[in-house]
């Protein structure tokens, strides 16, 4: 596992590096937004100056991964603070977002394809089917606004943007994020059924299903022990790639939603051309991602003993 | 002669008292001031700093103008009226500005302002301002007691009081203790009526009332920025949503009561509603073609003209969207500056693809594409540059349109780099404050160079000694801009703003957001 970890490291780095290349390959200029749509060519100098843009590009990226070597991600441009303060402040909304909304999407997805595959080849398993191609095809942006609509203009159950923190209490927080999560799980539930619905069709015709049902075992027992369990690698495995889907696709929920988060953050600092912003928050999001792999590994050995003698 | 600001503000104080006084007869039953409440006002975005100096963007601009003040400001007519100053006057020569400020006026953190506090801010602002460069005649300043402060100029400079107060990157008066402080990174310590509360980027933003708030009693009401400002509201908090559907809907089940940028294709839904309306604010923009008189083709003069005879301004209007109004000036109607009815060149919406065609006929014109560079950000510019392709097109021109995104847009725009002929954007306070303001952008956006006439324009502008001279350099300017294709204007532009009947006390004013001498019912 330490060597797992290892191997992460210079997986990050190459990340964060590639990000600085990319970003730097787009043309435009931050000074030109931050010194304002009006600012004359001395005053968008004179910001350039101020923020070292000036500076040749290789000098840039040495100064930004000699700070990195230090602890030190580097300021925003755009926001005037350090880039780990910036993702620290946002995270919460974010993980939030996420973490709500994959607890909505592993019991309804695994359910339902569960069901699906159960009753396979029936209207069941059509509507199930059906409905999880539309989760996976309508647009997010789309539905969000008809979410806002339906659930806080017209039935007035939650409010239609903003975060509240949990520390300012759990209904608050959950009022404010419940929308959000269930319109960012719609999408995952699609995704998930559809996955659980392959890997249970797969268990569900092997020997030892038939051997459990053909030693009296009640259905319930033979699909929720023995046919789940050994289609749980596939889910886990599907859970782990929904998760950082989930922090991707915060974006646009966040945007609609209004809420402060990194997906919101990030987007600014991308048209803004805020360099450290961009760069820091990839590394970060980047060491999520490894470690949330990471712990899909893991669970792999917990969900299957065979992967650990592997 | 003394040019006395304050004389102007009494003469105008007077008759909004007349005004003022009739409004007040019809009205008073039904609108009583309430105090107390909170406003929330959804806008599109946060700011990125409230350091005064440093701001440009909308954004921040309507939050820093309800924190600090300046020494001078614009009046409701756009004219230049006193505001921490009680008086100020420019010597004879226009080599001295002397300032006589308001006493007793607080700052947010209990400091009375003096004399030392305007000498420091100008002197940060020299230091830090991205507009730095319009005080660069400044030979020193002056502090003879308290409430007296003195600006000495190296050389005349008629339009100082103009310079002074812009409302962007406006010259706010803060404390000598921040003096030092490096850009973005003040104390957020004004003399405004409202002081800064919570700011959680990218979520909100909250001021409350300053309850010392020291008024300026020199005029009955508001005035513009300035006047006699009065706070009703404990606090406005500013919640930022990028969404206007979002923004909507938080107006539509009573979460703000004030919300900014409504797309008039959605306005119905707030007007569908008996207790919400919709607001115009106009004009804020002016919105023009720009033409790289650096790039190839459209260096050539006749090309130009050729490109502004083609365009027809009416179904621009049409297809861009929004609020539009023409206007073949590069000001507004009602400003200082504004110089009539007519149209200062003969290239306004003639709307004459016959005339453009014998233009390139004359320029040697043999087909070569003229590209056209706009952004998928901004929805007007995209769709205003697209019928623009159609019209050049149907005048025999070869168009090519490339779509990028806004950042580089401006950059392209800004420094002359990329490979663009045509691109568009919007220009604001420079059609209220006239020449001085709008020299860079003139000589920046369409990358002139070695004009000599338009050069000799702006030399008279800047020693003509009157207020009418300088319009009749304006004029040449125009006729030197315009007439030369350099840009082209298409109209002038608001924004619709939605609210909720509950707020009261709005006005006309087409001026950043002013938060004072607001109710919520």
């Amino acid at each position: 596992m330490a060597v797992k970890f290892l191997q992460a490291v210079p997986v990050v780095v190459i990340i964060s590096v590639l990000a600085f290349l990319l970003l730097s390959l787009l043309p435009g200029d931050p000074a030109v937004i931050i010194a304002g749509e009006q600012a004359s060519p001395a005053a968008i100098e004179q910001v350039r100056k101020q923020l070292g843009l000036d500076r040749p590009f290789f000098e840039q990226l040495a100064i930004w991964l000699l700070n990195l070597a230090q602890g030190n991600f580097g300021s925003s441009l755009i926001l005037h603070q350090s880039v780990l303060s910036a993702v620290v402040e946002r995270l919460p909304v974010t993980l939030s977002l996420a973490a709500l909304s994959i607890s909505f999407t592993i019991p309804v997805g695994v359910l339902l394809g569960s069901v699906a595959a159960y009753y396979r080849r029936t209207w069941i398993d059509s509507l199930v089917m059906t409905t999880a191609l539309l989760g996976v095809s309508i647009p997010a942006f789309w539905i969000a606004i008809l979410g806002v609509i339906l659930f806080s203009v017209q039935l007035g159950w939650v409010p239609s943007s903003g975060f509240v923190p949990i520390s300012q209490g759990v209904r608050q927080w959950f009022a404010s994020i419940a929308l959000p999560a269930l319109i960012l799980s719609l999408f995952q539930i699609g995704f998930l059924s559809r996955m659980t619905r392959s890997a249970m069709l797969d268990v569900l015709g092997q020997d030892y299903i038939r051997t459990a049902r053909a030693k009296g075992l009640s259905e319930w027992r033979t699909v929720g022990k023995h046919a789940l369990r050994n289609a749980l690698i596939l889910i886990i495995t599907a859970t782990g790639i929904l998760l950082s889907a989930a922090i991707g696709g915060s974006v646009i929920i966040e945007q609609v939603f209004a809420l402060p988060g990194i997906g919101r953050m990030v987007v600014q600092a991308i048209l803004a051309r805020d360099y450290p912003l961009v760069q820091g928050t990839m590394l970060i999001l980047g060491f999520t991602f490894v470690m949330i792999n990471l712990t899909v590994d893991i669970l792999y050995t917990l969900a299957d003993p065979r992967v650990r003698h592997d | 002669m003394r040019r006395w600001v304050a004389r102007r503000g009494v003469v105008l104080a007077l008759s909004l008292i007349i005004g003022v006084s009739f409004a007040a007869i019809g009205s008073a039953q039904a609108q009583q001031p309430k105090k107390g409440g909170t406003l929330v006002y959804a806008s599109v975005s946060g700011p990125g700093t409230l350091d005064p100096y440093m701001a440009s963007s909308a954004v921040e601009l309507e939050v820093i103008h309800n924190l600090f003040e300046g020494l001078v400001t614009l009046d409701a007519k756009n004219a230049t009226r006193p505001m921490l100053a009680a008086k100020a006057a420019a010597s004879e020569d226009f080599k001295t500005y002397t300032f006589e400020l308001r006493k007793g006026v607080k700052f947010h953190n209990g400091q009375e302002m003096t004399s030392a506090d305007v000498k420091a801010s100008f002197e940060r602002y020299r230091r830090i301002s991205p507009a730095a460069k319009n005080y660069e005649a400044i030979d020193h300043f002056e502090t003879p007691d308290p409430y007296s402060f003195v600006i000495v100029l190296k050389e005349p400079n008629v339009v100082l009081f103009d310079i002074i107060k812009s409302p962007i990157y406006p010259l706010m008066i803060l404390p000598a203790s921040q003096k030092d402080k490096p850009a973005r990174d003040i104390e957020v310590i004004g003399t405004g009526p409202y002081k800064s509360g919570e700011w959680v980027k990218d979520s909100h933003l909250v001021i409350v009332r300053f309850d010392d708030y020291v008024a300026d009693t020199s005029a009955p009401g508001r005035d513009g920025y300035g006047g006699r400002k009065t706070v009703y509201l404990d606090a406005v908090r500013y919640r930022f949503m990028p969404e206007a559907t979002t923004r909507i809907a938080a107006l539509q089940n009573g979460e703000a009561q004030l919300i900014s940028s409504v797309p008039s294709e959605l306005s119905a839904r707030v007007t569908q509603r008996k207790d919400l309306a919709i607001r115009e604010v106009f004009p804020v923009l002016g919105s023009y073609i720009i033409v790289n008189s650096q790039k190839g083709l459209t260096s050539n003069v006749l090309i130009r003209q050729a490109i502004a005879a083609a365009i027809n301004v009416d179904d621009i209007i049409e297809g861009a969207g929004g609020l539009n109004k023409r206007n073949p000036w590069m000001s507004f109607p009602g400003t200082p500056y504004y110089l009539g009815e007519t149209a200062p060149t003969p290239w306004y919406d003639i709307k004459d693809p016959a005339k453009a065609k014998e233009l390139l006929k004359q320029a040697g014109y043999k087909n070569e594409k003229i590209i056209i560079e706009t952004n998928s950000n901004y929805q007007w510019m995209r769709s205003t540059m697209l019928i623009v392709a159609e019209q050049l097109k149907a005048a025999g021109m070869t168009v090519d349109v490339q779509i990028t995104d806004w950042t580089t847009n401006a950059s392209h725009m800004q420094q002359g780099t990329g490979d663009w002929n045509l691109s568009t954007t919007a220009f604001g306070p420079d059609h209220i404050l006239g020449p001085q303001q709008w020299r860079p952008m003139i000589y920046t956006f369409p990358h002139i160079v070695g004009n000599e006439t338009l050069d000799k324009a702006y030399s008279e502008f800047f020693t003509a000694p009157t207020l009418d001279a300088r319009r009749a350099s304006w004029l040449k300017i125009q006729q030197e801009v315009l007439g030369g294709a350099y840009l082209v204007k298409i109209a002038d532009t608001g924004r619709l703003s939605g609210y909720s009947k509950k707020l009261q006390g709005q006005n006309d004013y087409a001026g950043v957001l002013q938060l004072w001498d607001l109710w919520l019912e």
